[in-house]
């Protein structure tokens, strides 16, 4: 299809979003008062500080996002972006504060630090929300090349395995020139494309067990395979990338898709069972894992070495008090060595839990609540299931992840080392998320000019071409 | 207490609560939200009769309270599955959108008809009109009163 | 659903459940964050590796520490590079002290009071609340010690170049006048930010016998000997089991042949003088009578004995401003975690057998004698004081009435006795203070058979109204007369001649 046919087909008709905008504005005025007590602090008198063009920068590209929403005209969901807003205008107030040398790149001889990175990507992360909620107006590219992106997945975790940089004993970033890229970030959103293609194709049978296993009824041994093979790419996760939040988080998903296109508890149960045993079998063979789980257990073993970082978290949950240090009064820093290690990245709810205390704690896990009843609710209206399980796994995406670290930070699971979504530092993160946003905006379209359901009359030319391989491909796997 | 201090804490308290306070917001889209969705599905929108079914898959007669989104066609999965050898695996589909009922061709072989005329891509309907999926005929029709 | 013939389960009620288990999920990480930030807050603020308390040390200074008439033991001074670093005026007082050290943390009274001396302490959520309210969030405490430093200093003298431990304390308020512990490490040294690490590492490497890091005086155990006899006397006296007039008619057969129980002979024969007749109370504490002893152990009974030593602190760590480790009569290998048989019990009666004391605990013991059966609970901190002239009392207070006062004066008598007596004399007349009456009780701790024996000494004085009760340990010093004892003796008359201020 060709750039001019999109343009016909997208009618530009005008709609005013008043939530959208309602809400908007206070996150601004919210942000605006933040940004103030922050500045005020660090400068020692009433002000809005010197780098409140930062905030300005974010601000405004909030709500170009907003007009292009406006102008686009499409009924997608109001409160999606506001809160997604929200949630980078806290991560830009803590990046702000914390030392700046925690990340630095050099951009045409311009050496810019944490918070201007951190804006940097804020800005491309919304403008990926805004053309993938416009622009998206078909899921066929992604309902029938579910096995291209099975293929593409696992293609970029042979490419870690492989060319992927350590850090930290883990195994997780590529390096392409200058960029630095997590691609387990972008994993997470390809499998959810996977899982949702094969589980709303195949769930009539999935439910339908017919083998029997003991006490528990199975769906015929081939229906399995690829759930078997998810359990096998978890578990590989965990191994030669030692990156148990990943794994933790794909598996999570995994299980609760197959519960909602299945409704089977026993599938559930007994991938929670392959769960435990595969874990506490890794548990005995892997130091890190051991690791991981006596420090949560008890990190006051080790408080020097191993637990170190999460007692260091503890204590600043415990500084931060009800109402919290202040913006900027926190503890992120003792001399020249950072309170807590990986701050930025790990521990940004517990960073923001220490200067916001537990009502801003609240807050922010009331947000990922929020998401999780918009994107819940565009899964329970979809049209159809391919979309239903999409939107429910996009929402667990960035749900699930967020419990898992913020669980960790909290010392409720064992801490494994992932983002927390739109807070964290880094790029991979913010694109990957937005990129469920963007997905999950789309998905929500109420209006006549819908998403379409894919046709066979409009498929032609490269995209029939594709199809036709997509599926020869599938046909072999299958 | 000094001055400063003091106003640096009405800051950051007014931050905290200005945050609450778009929470305030958010509820109150949500419970919106919430109750057009149970006055939406308090009510059946529309119903769905069989009026010829040379398979007898649906049976002839057979009337179908539709929800928002009914797809049709061979596969097991659509709302309504229509064992006829002229039906694609994933035929129609009809949906109510806003005030108004539209049905929408999912690329099948041998077409969607509406009162006779193929749909091509998205045609508005209305009720008492006829839709025919492969040999299969429906009629649109509002849900009885009282049912 | 019933349109859907032969299809599959409808998403929409699977979606609602896992909308209630992700709320559910949320719901605990916010009881998690409620747990750390009400519940647990102050605990983990008030906590010494708290960052914060380093950052305190940064930015505000650290409260001093001073002895009981205003001596500056610790405190902060510039360097040069205008940070600020911790000075110890009195090597003597490391035991006590401990050190802060910016790159190891602390211990020692200032790891106890951590919170106070960086004016982080709040005692309560209120004051914690308004402390962030606050221009300047820290309230530095200054400590003022119970500690006389020139007890302290006399005290380390005595031991030299020994291993051992004293600990001094005033009986009718538990206040530590002089705890001591040889060797020690030099506090200064260890928190050099240059040094510190190979010092701390030279430290570490020595084996924990000889290891100066340990507190010897409260975290030291060691077989008590025959101090431990006070312990069995109160038990005895206490528990009704033996009074002033028990003799035992085969005591003075059994000194020369020994006392035999089950196979195992209790030998003691270095006081035939007292001749052919059986020996009471207090003459048998006079004389260190073993076979008095172990008979008074085997009709006190197991349990009776580990009860009222349980009275006076044993089995459990006392609760004290710095570490301490529970002293034990019995390892409890034998029924019920009591003692294996009546051999053990015996030996345990005269401080043999499995029993281990700290210096810390045989002071207390002889603290509970002094002050007529009550046993007050040691302290080393009197008040402190903030920076704004704000003064926080930590008074005295009762750990448990072990006896009453008549019964006590019945052991009193036995260790003015045992001091002051014809016989007692030639034990430890070398505690006696011109002109004062003493109490105390001498003890020569068997260890092996290769080392030499731990010399000990527990006692009071004046034995009317007691102002200084003590406890001597010279590891492998050999009799208690030859270097326990006269250091006690020494100890005690300088404190009470010592002039007030």
């Amino acid at each position: 299809m060709t750039l001019g046919a999109t343009l016909r087909r997208v009618r530009v008709r005008p709609r005013m979003r008043i939530r959208e905008l309602v809400l908007l504005a206070s996150v601004s005025m919210a942000l605006v008062v933040g940004w103030a007590s922050l500045a005020s602090h660090v400068a020692g008198s009433l002000t809005l500080g010197r780098q409140f063009s930062h905030l300005v920068l974010y601000l405004g590209a909030v709500f170009a996002v907003h007009l292009a929403f406006v102008v686009a005209g499409r009924r997608t969901d109001q409160l999606l972006l506001p809160v997604i807003a929200l949630l980078g205008g806290l991560s830009l107030l803590l990046m702000e504060r914390l030392p700046q040398g925690l990340a630095t790149q050099d951009m045409g001889g311009v050496e810019l630090g944490l918070a201007s990175l951190q804006l940097l990507w804020l800005g491309v992360a919304m403008l990926l929300v805004a053309a993938i909620a416009i622009g998206v107006r078909s899921d066929g590219w992604l309902r029938y090349y579910k096995y291209t992106w099975a293929a593409v997945g696992v293609g970029l975790l042979l490419l870690v395995f492989v060319l992927g940089e350590e850090t930290n004993g883990a195994r997780l970033s590529l390096r392409i020139g200058p960029l630095q890229g997590q691609p387990s970030e972008l994993l997470k959103v390809i499998l959810v494309v996977f899982l949702a293609g094969y589980l709303a194709d195949n769930r009539t049978l999935l439910a339908q067990a017919s083998t029997r296993f003991g006490p528990i009824k199975l769906p015929p041994v081939p229906y399995l395979l690829p759930m078997v093979a998810m359990w096998g790419i978890a578990l590989a996760v965990v191994i030669f990338q030692r990156d148990l939040g990943a794994a933790l988080l794909f598996f999570s998903i995994f299980l609760t898709l197959l519960y909602v296109a299945t409704r089977r508890a026993s599938y559930v149960v007994l991938g929670g069972l392959l769960f435990v045993g595969g874990s506490s079998v890794l548990y005995f063979v892997f130091g890190h894992v051991q690791d991981r789980v006596d420090i949560w257990i008890d990190p006051f073993v080790d408080p020097l070495d191993r637990g170190f970082q999460i007692i260091r978290a503890l204590y600043a949950f415990g500084r931060g008090g009800i109402v919290g240090t202040g913006l900027g009064a926190g503890l992120p820093q003792v001399g020249e060595s950072l309170a807590i290690p990986a701050v930025h990245t790990d521990f940004v709810f517990t960073a923001l839990s220490e200067e916001l205390g537990l009502l801003g704690g609240f807050v922010i896990l009331g947000l990922y609540l929020v998401i999780a009843e918009r994107g819940l609710r565009i899964a329970a209206a979809a049209d159809d299931d391919f979309r239903a399980l999409l939107a429910a796994g996009l929402t667990l995406v960035i749900v699930l992840q967020a419990a898992i670290i913020a669980g960790g930070n909290l010392r409720v699971f064992p801490l494994t080392g992932i983002t927390l979504p739109f807070i964290s530092y880094g790029g991979s993160s913010l694109l990957a998320n937005a990129i469920v946003i963007g997905l999950l905006l789309a998905l929500s379209d109420r209006g006549p000019e819908r998403l379409a359901a894919p046709s066979a009359g409009r498929r032609r030319g490269f995209r029939a071409g594709m199809r036709a391989v997509g599926g020869r491909i599938e046909k072999v796997i299958s | 207490m000094d001055a400063f201090t003091l106003s640096l804490w009405v800051l950051r308290l007014a931050f905290v609560g200005l945050l609450y306070l778009f929470f305030v917001f958010l509820a109150r889209a949500l419970w919106r939200d919430l109750r057009t969705t149970i006055t939406e599905t308090g009510r059946a929108l529309g119903r769905l009769i069989v009026v010829g079914s040379p398979g007898g898959v649906p049976p002839e007669g057979l009337s179908v309270p539709l929800d928002a989104v009914t797809s049709l066609g061979r596969d097991v999965n659509n709302s309504i599955v229509v064992e006829d050898d002229f039906a694609s695996a994933d035929h129609a589909v009809l949906t109510f959108r806003g005030r108004a009922w539209y049905v929408e061709d999912r690329g099948s072989t041998n077409g969607t008809y509406l009162n006779g005329q193929r749909v091509e891509n998205v045609a508005p309907m209305g009720f008492g009109d006829e839709l025919q999926v492969g040999r299969v005929r429906f009629r649109l029709e509002r849900v009885a009163p009282g049912a | 659903m019933s349109q859907r013939p032969g299809g599959a389960p409808s998403i929409a009620s699977a979606l609602l459940r896992v909308a209630i288990a992700i709320a559910t999920l949320y719901v605990a990480l916010g009881l998690g964050a409620s747990y750390w930030q009400v519940v647990e807050a102050q605990r983990l603020t008030n906590d010494p590796s708290n960052p914060l308390s380093l950052a305190a040390a940064r930015s505000a200074p650290r409260g001093r520490i001073f002895d009981v008439r205003g001596r500056v033991l610790a405190r902060n001074v510039k360097q040069a590079n205008g940070e600020s670093i911790r000075e110890y005026t009195y090597p003597v007082m490391a035991p006590v002290l401990g050190y802060k050290s910016l790159v190891f943390g602390a211990s020692g009274l200032e790891k106890t009071y951590d919170a106070e001396l960086a004016g982080i302490r709040q005692l309560t959520p209120g004051d914690e609340m308004l402390r962030k309210f606050r221009a300047r969030p820290y309230d530095p405490q200054d400590l003022v010690l119970s500690i006389d430093l020139r007890l302290q200093g006399r005290a380390t003298q005595a031991l030299g170049g020994n291993r051992g431990a004293i600990v001094a304390i005033e009986p009718t308020t538990g206040r530590i006048l002089a705890l001591v512990s040889a060797p020690t490490f030099d506090a200064n040294r260890l928190i050099d930010p240059v040094e510190g690490r190979a010092y701390l590492k030279s430290l570490s490497e020595q084996p924990a016998s000889r290891s100066p890091l340990l507190n010897r005086a409260t975290q030291g155990r060691f077989t008590p000997g025959s101090v431990f006899k006070i312990v069995t006397a109160i038990a005895g006296v206490g528990s009704g089991a033996i009074d002033a007039g028990t003799r035992y008619q085969e005591q003075p057969g059994e000194e020369e042949s020994g006392f035999l129980i089950k196979g195992f002979r209790v030998r003691d024969g270095h006081h035939l003088f007292t001749g052919g007749e059986p020996l009471d109370f207090l003459q048998a504490t006079e004389v260190s009578c073993n076979v008095w002893y172990a008979r008074s152990g085997l009709r006190i009974g197991g349990p009776a004995l580990l009860d009222w030593a349980g009275r006076l602190g044993f089995g459990q760590p006392i609760p004290f401003e710095l570490p301490t480790a529970p002293s034990i009569v019995t390892r409890g290998e034998g029924p019920g975690g009591g003692f294996i048989d009546e051999v053990e019990l015996a030996n345990a009666a005269y401080g043999q057998g499995q029993t281990f004391a700290t210096p810390l605990q045989m002071a207390l013991v002889a603290a509970t004698v002094a002050n007529g059966g009550t046993l007050m609970r040691p302290k080393l901190v009197d008040e402190l004081r903030g920076a704004n002239g704000g003064v926080t009392p930590l008074g005295p207070s009762a750990m448990s009435q072990v006896l009453p006062r008549g019964s006590a004066d019945l052991i009193r008598a036995a260790m003015v006795q045992a001091v002051e007596g014809e016989w007692g004399r030639g034990f430890a007349g070398g505690a006696r203070i011109p002109g004062v009456t003493t109490a105390g009780k001498g003890g020569t701790a068997e260890v092996d058979d290769t080392n030499r024996p731990h010399s000990w000494f527990i006692g009071f004085a004046p034995a009317e109204a007691p102002r200084i009760a003590i406890a001597v340990l010279v590891q492998e010093g050999g009799f208690a007369s030859e270097r326990a004892v006269p250091i006690a003796g020494d100890l005690m008359e300088a404190y009470l001649k010592l002039p007030a201020e």
